[in-house]
């Protein structure tokens, strides 16, 4: 799924002295620069000496819900759909990623008094984004912001070192931070979870509950990426979160209330040489059931053979979905004025085992994330041929 | 066509007295030379300071700093955490050295790479990548200049060992910072980034930071957030614009330089007299020629251009030798005044020495001004008489002796008006320094006067060795007064000037001696290395402590701190004491005495006698100092006597020091050995004890007194060079001035040649006149000598650094400057004496 994150994370790596020597050369270039890595050069980074994920692990919870700094990868994701009373659409994200920079952990200088703390194999990096999609009647909001406004996307990363609490990860009570960036447990069990962002006058703070059991990806959490032995990584979701908060934008505060999706993954992975890219969809079915798919696109364009999903029942009960079960047509493209890249923008989507037919279509088109490495992550809607509707996050990298 | 002719018969003159010509250019070359080179190497090492603190400032609006000039690194995360400020950044720098290359001291800057794009711009490493994970880790790994790499002969990949306070380090050299303009090379030089975590293990900083930096912007917003940051700053850390602290530190050398600037002068001013010599000379010379021309009908004022038109010539061509020769100068100067600087000051490293063309352009303008300057005076001389008289030697002769009553009057009114602005309240060194000149023009307006009083009293002395010969040598000096009068005056300035600096420094180094030898009581010293020998912050390992405080053969241990403190609001230096029975004697009070043990003694400091000084404190004032709990008030209990540092200093009892500080570090130890014990044998013992351990100077009181007059002597170095340079300036000025007189005497020699004179009596003749007026001169030098030494010592190094000097003087020197003087004059008859002798009457004759 969502190997953006493990590119980009390999991706800091390498680039981390880049963003710092050249991010402030020419600020607007600079950007453009940064995202200009090749995702495959991104994600050849050395694995030796770091945990690889194993077929047959055993998730153990709470414990897997915090850190595992043994791998060189890991990241805590959620994505969701918001809306004021008035109507008024959001769509957001709020992902923490951790990376080992080196398999080893600060070890001892052999001088015991001079020991910075600041040292670390640990690197944060976050990314928030906040679709502001429009809608909704004058007046009704709190504030006075009155009509619907201009979409608007905003997006925003940062970076950190997991030392001198600048940054970390615990497994109980369930706590991931990055700054004043935060996903906060409860204190006995994972929910209710509280997401904190905020950037300038961007703010988020909500509080999410489960409405659904816990999801293991792949086979019981171990879900395969490539060929390679150890080229997988341990993943497991939830699928229908209740969300309930407020949203900040240029200090109006807005009460909303939705529905999000939360990832937790951690793998010692990298592309394979003819992997271009993937997309990867969240959907959240208004007759309560969800979709996780990925394609994991081939250099030459096809689908490869590591492409998969699972589908969530209302129930709780999921079961995988194969390559061969699931076909996507792509409707439309859009390209982007920030990079000059072409994304595919619009998909049908058909389950034919499940009778499922869906129409996806992003809620903006222009919700793509100028980070160090360059990817679109939007909010869409879902129509069917039945009455069912839905919403849902799609994720899309690799394209230029 | 007038003025063509006149330009021509100009030339013609200036070319048929070559040497003459020479050597006034060479007088105004070097006078120019002094101060150019010394306003290249001032400028050179303030400009190599600012791009130093350029490459560590980089974008940064603001500071966030703590006390001590440490901040406690949870200031920076408390700021990350709340989201106060996106835009911050922590910095850690530093200097190491590096002891495979003896001399060389390295800038180390600590960053958080992840925070760094929006601060500074390294370029370069770029290609190659930098991995993080290394540049994190807990090795120390660090990227450098390339431009220091490759001076250090070492590569990408290679290790570096340094040094910082005696503990050492391999550094893995990740990459190279390579830089796009000659600009950024030169700030980058000499520097390695590190990360934080590095940067706090190699200059043991543990849990500090150097500050943290931030780019507010210049807007209504930005004043908000400012306020904003403010509020929430924990006591002891403030913040502020990132300017402020670089000025702060080029202001502490203001002092330093503005003397060196003065010193640089007073080789012009010498210069000055020497272009007035040349051309009344040159006047005088033609007398004749300027009284037919005035007859035949040209203008005043075209003689007085013709006139500044030569000066203007020998000014310009000396102003573009010296020019030339400052700049070679310079080069060497710069090496001087940075060790001075280092010495006394901060770390500061001078790559490049920078010509600028302001510091060229000043030195042009001072050449030919001070050359107009001196020439105008004859220039007005030669035209405002009437053509008749202009033509008559005699009647300048006549003229001088009539004044001569006016010209005391009004040197003493001179030396008067100079007394008063001494005399005046403040503390301007310009205007010191204006009054400096004024005492040394009354002293020049009394010479003629004084000349004609010696010649009177020395004639039959000359007599007794020369006969006849000897009496008309002595004769010969008040006939042609107008002109020995100034010779004698120019060289008298110029000894008189190696007097006052001589005295100066002789006093300055006398009560260094004094001083050093009451507070150097104990026996040995222990610091680590540091790299500015009178700011020594540098911190002594705990265990070393140990080792040192119970070693067998030690009666008593002192320990001192040094730290850099906010203090009213500037950076000042705060010295710690552990109080004691023996150390009390090493601190001698000029105002208050001890406070250590009074019942307020937490609340009470003493400052250093210079510190007092700049900043008008005194007992019974109080003192705002930025502790690591806050700003707290303490009063002052004394004034000590200190000259360690013109900066000033703090001192607080450890007691003190510990209530209000959260460091338990010490700078330095002292020890008493127990009597009867040999002092080396327990030095020796100690290095076996610390084997293996922190690196430390240890010293003995001798030593270390050797030591500290090496530096004081090092910092006079650059004075001392100054002085010669006058001194060769005024030597210049009186082999012109006396060959001038001298060849101008030609005819009148011929004449006594003529009549019996014999070439070894002109010999004579002109030898012992040139003696006469060295000796004069050497003798008037001594009071004018003194009296710069006086002004020097008591209200110059007051006024500008606040230091009681006793002023001490030996004959020797006095002796030495009247030999001086004996020795240039008689160098300066030799050519004339020579070419007299030689020259055949008839032909000098010939022109009648």
């Amino acid at each position: 799924m969502n190997k953006i994150r493990i590119s980009s994370i390999v991706g800091v790596c390498l680039l981390g002295a880049m963003i710092w020597i050249t991010g402030c050369q020419d600020p607007v270039n600079g950007v453009a620069e940064r995202s200009s890595v090749d995702l495959n050069t991104a994600m050849s980074g050395d694995t030796t000496g770091y945990a690889r994920a194993r077929p047959g692990t055993e998730l153990v919870f709470p414990a897997d819900y915090g850190p595992h700094p043994a791998f060189k990868t890991e990241w805590w994701y959620f994505t969701g759909n918001l809306d004021t009373e008035s109507g008024r659409q959001f769509g957001y994200e709020l992902t923490i990623f951790r990376s080992a920079l080196a398999p080893e952990t600060p070890g001892n200088l052999g001088e015991a008094e001079a020991q910075s703390k600041w040292s670390s194999n640990q690197l944060y990096m976050g990314h928030f984004s906040l679709a502001d999609l429009g809608g909704g009647q004058g007046g009704n909001d709190q504030g006075n912001s009155g009509q619907g406004s201009e979409p608007q996307f905003y997006s925003f990363e940062r970076f950190s070192r997991g030392a001198l609490d600048l940054a970390g990860s615990q497994a109980s009570p369930f706590r991931v931070w990055l700054e004043d960036w935060s996903m906060d447990g409860g204190p006995d069990d994972l929910f209710p979870l509280r997401l904190r962002a905020q950037e300038g006058d961007i703010a988020l703070d909500l509080t999410l509950s489960s409405l659904k059991p816990i999801v293991l990806q792949g086979d019981k959490g171990f879900d395969r990426k490539g060929a390679d032995e150890g080229n997988a990584s341990h993943y497991y979701s939830f699928t229908r979160l209740e969300t309930s908060g407020t949203i900040g934008i240029g200090g109006d505060l807005m009460p909303v209330s939705g529905t999000s999706w939360k990832d937790h993954e951690w793998s010692t992975s990298a592309l394979d040489e003819n992997q271009a890219g993937w997309d990867w969809f969240s959907l959240q079915l208004s007759d309560n059931r969800e979709i996780m798919f990925y394609v994991l696109r081939e250099k030459d364009g096809g689908s490869g053979q590591f492409t998969n999903g699972m589908l969530v029942q209302s129930d709780g009960s999921y079961s995988p979905l194969s390559r061969e079960d699931v076909s996507i047509r792509v409707l439309d493209s859009w390209k982007s004025p920030h990079s000059g890249a072409t994304y595919p923008s619009g998909w049908e989507m058909s389950i034919p085992a499940h009778d499922i037919e869906l129409t996806i279509t992003p809620l903006m088109q222009d919700q793509e994330l100028n980070a160090t490495i360059r990817y679109w992550e939007g909010a869409v809607s879902i129509k069917s041929n039945t009455d069912v509707t839905g919403r849902g996050y799609v994720e899309l990298t690799g394209y230029k | 066509m007038t003025t063509r002719l006149l330009r021509l018969s100009s030339f013609r003159y200036l070319l048929k007295h070559p040497l003459l010509m020479a050597l006034s250019i060479l007088g105004v070359a070097l006078g120019v030379a002094v101060v150019v080179a010394i306003d290249l190497a001032n400028t050179s090492a303030t400009e190599a300071f600012r791009l130093s603190s350029e490459a560590v400032t980089g974008r940064a609006t603001h500071s966030i700093t703590g006390s001590r000039d440490l901040l406690d690194e949870r200031v920076y995360r408390d700021l990350r955490l709340n989201g106060s400020i996106r835009e911050a950044a922590p910095i850690i720098d530093g200097y190491v050295s590096a002891p495979g290359d003896p001399g060389r001291t390295l800038q180390v800057i600590g960053v958080d790479p992840l925070v760094e794009g929006p601060f500074r711009a390294y370029t370069g490493a770029a290609d190659s990548g930098l991995d993080l994970g290394q540049f994190m880790s807990a090795r120390p790994t660090g990227l450098l200049s390339a431009f220091t790499a490759t001076s250090l002969g070492i590569t990408e990949g290679d290790s570096l060992e340094v040094a910082f306070e005696g503990k050492r380090f391999v550094v893995s050299i990740l990459g190279l910072i390579n830089s796009e303009s000659e600009q950024a090379a030169r700030a980058l030089d000499n520097v390695m980034v590190v990360d934080i975590s590095t940067a706090q293990n190699l200059l043991r900083m543990d849990g500090k930071l150097s500050r943290v930096e931030l780019i507010i912007p210049d807007s209504e917003g930005g004043a908000s957030l400012l306020q904003s940051i403010e509020n929430v700053l924990p006591e002891g850390a403030q913040i502020e614009p990132s300017a402020s602290k670089t000025d702060t530190l080029a202001q502490m050398t203001r002092a330093f330089s503005l003397n060196l600037v003065a010193l640089s002068l007073l080789a012009l001013v010498v210069g000055m007299f020497l272009i007035y010599n040349t051309v009344t000379f040159s006047i005088v010379q033609r007398r004749a020629m300027i009284g037919r021309l005035r007859a035949l009908g040209v203008t005043r004022r075209e003689i007085f251009q013709l006139i500044l038109g030569e000066a203007l010539l020998i000014g310009t061509l000396g102003t573009i030798l010296g020019l030339f020769a400052g700049v070679a100068l310079g080069t060497g100067l710069v090496q001087l005044v940075t060790q001075s600087i280092n010495d006394l000051y901060y770390v500061v490293r001078v790559r490049s020495f920078d010509v600028s063309l302001w510091s060229l352009a000043k030195g042009m303008a001072l050449g030919i001004g001070a050359t107009l300057l001196a020439a105008i005076p004859p220039a007005r001389e030669a035209t405002s008489a009437p053509a008749s008289s202009v033509m008559r030697r005699s009647e300048e002769e006549t003229k001088l002796y009539r004044i001569i009553p006016k010209l005391v009057w009004i040197s003493l009114a001179t030396a008067v008006a100079a007394f008063g602005l001494l005399a005046l309240p403040g503390n301007s060194i310009p205007l010191s320094y204006t009054a400096l000149l004024l005492l040394i023009l009354a002293f020049a307006g009394l010479t003629p006067g004084a000349v004609i009083l010696f010649t009177r009293w020395f004639k039959p002395v000359l007599s007794l060795f020369g006969g006849v010969v000897g009496r008309m040598a002595a004769q010969g000096t008040v006939t042609s007064l107008s002109r020995t009068a100034v010779a004698i005056a120019s060289l008298m300035i110029a000894i008189s000037a190696t007097i006052g600096v001589g005295v100066m420094v002789n006093s300055f180094r006398s009560t260094v001696e004094v001083w050093l030898s009451y507070t150097l009581q104990a026996d040995v010293y222990i610091s680590p290395p540091g790299l500015v020998f009178r700011r020594n912050d540098a911190t002594v390992s705990p265990d070393v402590e140990a080792v040192l405080r119970n070693a067998p053969g030690v009666a008593a241990a002192y320990s001192v701190r040094t730290a850099e403190v906010t203090a009213g609001g500037r950076p000042s230096d705060l010295i710690v004491v552990e109080p004691g029975p023996q150390r009390d004697q090493g601190t001698r009070f000029k105002e208050g005495g001890r406070i250590w043990g009074d019942a307020d003694e937490l609340e009470k400091v003493v400052v250093s006698e210079p510190y007092s000084f700049r900043y008008d404190v005194h007992v019974g004032d109080s003192i705002d100092i930025a502790t690591d709990s806050g700003l707290k008030t303490f009063s002052v209990g004394g004034v000590y006597y200190d000259y360690g540092s013109d900066l000033g200093a703090i001192m607080m009892s450890r007691k003190t020091y510990e209530a209000h500080f959260d460091d338990r570090g010490i700078s330095g130890i002292s020890l008493y050995v127990e009597p009867g014990k040999d002092v080396e044998e327990v030095i020796r013992s100690l290095r076996i004890g610390l084997e293996g351990k922190q690196e430390v100077l240890m010293r003995s009181n001798r030593s270390l007194r050797e030591a500290s007059l090496d530096v004081f002597d090092r910092t006079f170095t650059v004075t001392i060079v100054l002085r010669l340079l006058a001194v060769l300036v005024a030597f210049i000025g009186v082999l012109s001035a006396l060959m001038a007189l001298q060849l101008e005497r030609a005819r009148e020699l011929a004449v006594m040649r003529a009549n019996g004179l014999t070439p070894r009596q002109v010999w004579k003749y002109v030898t012992l006149q040139t003696g006469f007026m060295g000796w004069m001169a050497g003798l008037f030098s001594i009071p004018l000598g003194l009296v710069l030494a006086y002004v020097l010592i008591f209200v110059i190094n007051q006024r500008s650094f606040g230091w009681t000097l006793q002023m001490e003087w030996s004959p020797a020197i006095l002796i030495q400057a009247v030999l001086l003087a004996l020795v240039a004059a008689l160098l300066a008859g030799v050519y004339p004496a020579w070419k007299m002798s030689r020259a055949k009457p008839a032909e000098a004759l010939r022109d009648e």
